[in-house]
């Protein structure tokens, strides 16, 4: 019963804090600058304010707790493989579908800002290629699991494919970056040189959404456990 | 007693791989359907290409064709030679027999390797035959089997471990491809990226396809560590 | 707000369908996720306690 009230003020005192930080990225914070505008002689009056990157206050946020999420999976990967106990596999498996929520969410805020920044719906820039990757990766982790009946083998060989599936996540994030793609070269203007309330704000959104991780991840698995010992009932209720 | 055990590892390494050979030397099944694939995959660049205009060099994106061929040959590979070894029962025979688990992943993984070199050997002539007669290779000789081999050490340790797990689903060669495909990725970017700048050279090409093999190199390190460990779990299972 | 901010946001207009609309996706779906994964709980434990309930019951009377 503790654990439940924690997981609620947890979720309570996140939905607070991204609250705070969303108020405090709107209201608060100074814009971020983009291309000069200058007069008809080329002096520069000002920078256009870039509004488009208030999205950065949640996408980031959003992306790095998909990403320490996603290491969970891993980590009760490997806990699995070392105890060969079922509710290691049930967590693992929890903390893989909020990363697929994650990620996917991940997605669409990066979408919605490149279409704005760049005028695309989509580019081939490192940071949403490796959240695409990560995407699928996620989708294949549930594509194994549905197709093993075993539920043994379904658990080790899930725990595996997270592993290397976390592994892989930030290879693939580097060699992104470092490959030279012809197609479009293209820097992203946020991150570094954050001013102290922008910081602020970015802080309190990561966690926030950090606390809202935790209690969906806790949720789900109050689910799991209840689904359980439901299904330990109706056994019992039978036999 | 250390160097007894490694004799004989090496010794049961060999007979899995030597059975391996001895086996595509009497059918020549996996080389006639992976090298007949790489063919008809051809064919469909034919079509691809066939509106691209006279203006249009395939040099271009040679690179990019040449592994789109390799990835779908070697996954075609990879699911057939494991499903072999489950069909006839052998994975189980050697799951039974004393054989250490990391031999047999090295065993299978250096098999799979020989037969997509061999693969992609008998296809690059063809590939340049058929798209490549102008213009000419800018790269050292050297450089595209370099960019070949890191790329296919990658593919075959990391597919065999993906092919293992793949072939004991329901869904074998089709959870293979969705598997594969992503965790690929960042390999086959170098990979292309290396390959592409022997095949165009110009400025920067000698760097651009050091990173490119220093990236694949890190991919096959990593990855294939992890396969390695993970695969003792795997056949366990 | 700061008069100089409320200026620029006016200069800035355009953006804000697609800011509004990641912040929209992203609430609405955690919003949605967390609600239905609460009300299964919810669900689930009433079923329980009524299974549990006639398990006590036909323990009682065997």
């Amino acid at each position: 019963m503790n654990r439940n009230i924690l997981v609620l003020s947890m979720l309570v005192l996140g939905g607070v804090l991204t609250t705070v930080g969303f108020i405090m990225a709107f209201f608060f914070t100074p814009p971020v600058l983009g291309p000069a505008v200058t007069n008809e002689v080329g002096r520069i009056l000002g920078y256009q304010p870039l509004f488009s990157q208030k999205i950065f206050y949640f996408h980031v946020p959003v992306a790095l707790s998909s990403f320490l999420v996603f290491f969970f999976t891993a980590f009760y990967g490997v806990r699995f493989l070392m105890t060969k106990e079922k509710q290691y596999d049930t967590r693992a498996k929890i903390a893989t579908e909020v990363t697929l929520m994650f990620v996917i969410l991940t997605m669409a805020t990066g979408i919605l800002w490149t279409r704005f920044e760049w005028g695309r719906w989509w580019v081939w820039e490192p940071r949403l290629t490796t959240y695409f990757i990560m995407t699928l990766l996620v989708i294949a982790y549930f594509v194994l699991r549905n197709s093993i009946e075993d539920e043994e083998r379904r658990a080790t060989y899930a725990a595996v494919f997270g592993i290397i599936a976390f592994i892989d996540a930030p290879i693939s994030f580097a060699i992104t970056r470092i490959i030279p793609s012809s197609v479009h070269p293209v820097v992203l203007r946020s991150g570094g040189g954050l001013t102290g309330s922008q910081l602020a704000a970015f802080l309190i959104g990561l966690f926030g959404m950090l606390m809202i991780a935790y209690a969906i991840f806790h949720t789900r698995m109050r689910e799991e456990l209840v689904h359980d010992r439901l299904e330990a009932v109706k056994a019992a209720l039978e036999g | 007693m250390a160097g007894e055990a490694r004799g004989l590892s090496l010794r049961q390494f060999k007979a899995i791989l030597h059975k391996d050979i001895v086996m595509e030397l009497r059918t020549k099944e996996m080389i006639t359907s992976m090298g007949l694939y790489a063919l008809l995959t051809m064919v469909i660049y034919q079509v691809a290409l066939s509106q691209s205009g006279t203006a249009f060099d395939p040099r271009n994106i040679a690179a990019g064709l040449l592994w789109l061929a390799f990835v779908f040959t070697s996954m075609l590979g990879l699911n057939r030679s494991l499903v072999h070894e489950k069909d006839q029962g052998c994975l189980e025979a050697l799951l039974l027999s004393p054989v250490d688990r990391p031999v047999i992943f090295f065993a299978k993984a250096i098999g799979n390797l020989i037969f997509l070199l061999i693969v992609q050997v008998l296809t690059i002539p063809v590939f340049a035959f058929l798209f490549l007669q102008q213009g000419s290779y800018a790269g050292e000789w050297w450089m595209i089997p370099l960019a070949l081999l890191a790329g296919a050490i990658g593919i075959s340790g990391v597919g065999t471990l993906l092919a293992t797990m793949s072939v004991n689903t329901k869904g074998k060669d089709f959870v293979l491809t969705v598997l594969f495909v992503p965790l690929m990725y960042p390999l086959l970017l170098a990979a292309v990226s290396a390959t592409s700048a022997a095949v165009l050279g110009g400025d920067g090409s000698v760097q651009q396809f050091w990173t490119g093999m220093g990236m694949m190199a890190g991919f096959d390190a990593i990855m294939l560590l992890a396969s390695f460990a993970l695969y003792e779990f795997i056949v366990g299972a | 707000m700061d008069p100089v901010l409320e200026e620029i946001y006016a200069l800035v207009v355009p953006s804000l369908p697609y800011v509004a609309g990641a912040y929209a996706i992203l609430w609405i779906a955690l919003v949605a996720y967390i609600g239905m994964a609460y009300s299964r709980v919810g669900r689930l434990e009433k079923e329980i306690a009524v299974l549990e309930e006639s398990l006590e019951r036909r323990g009682i009377s065997a």
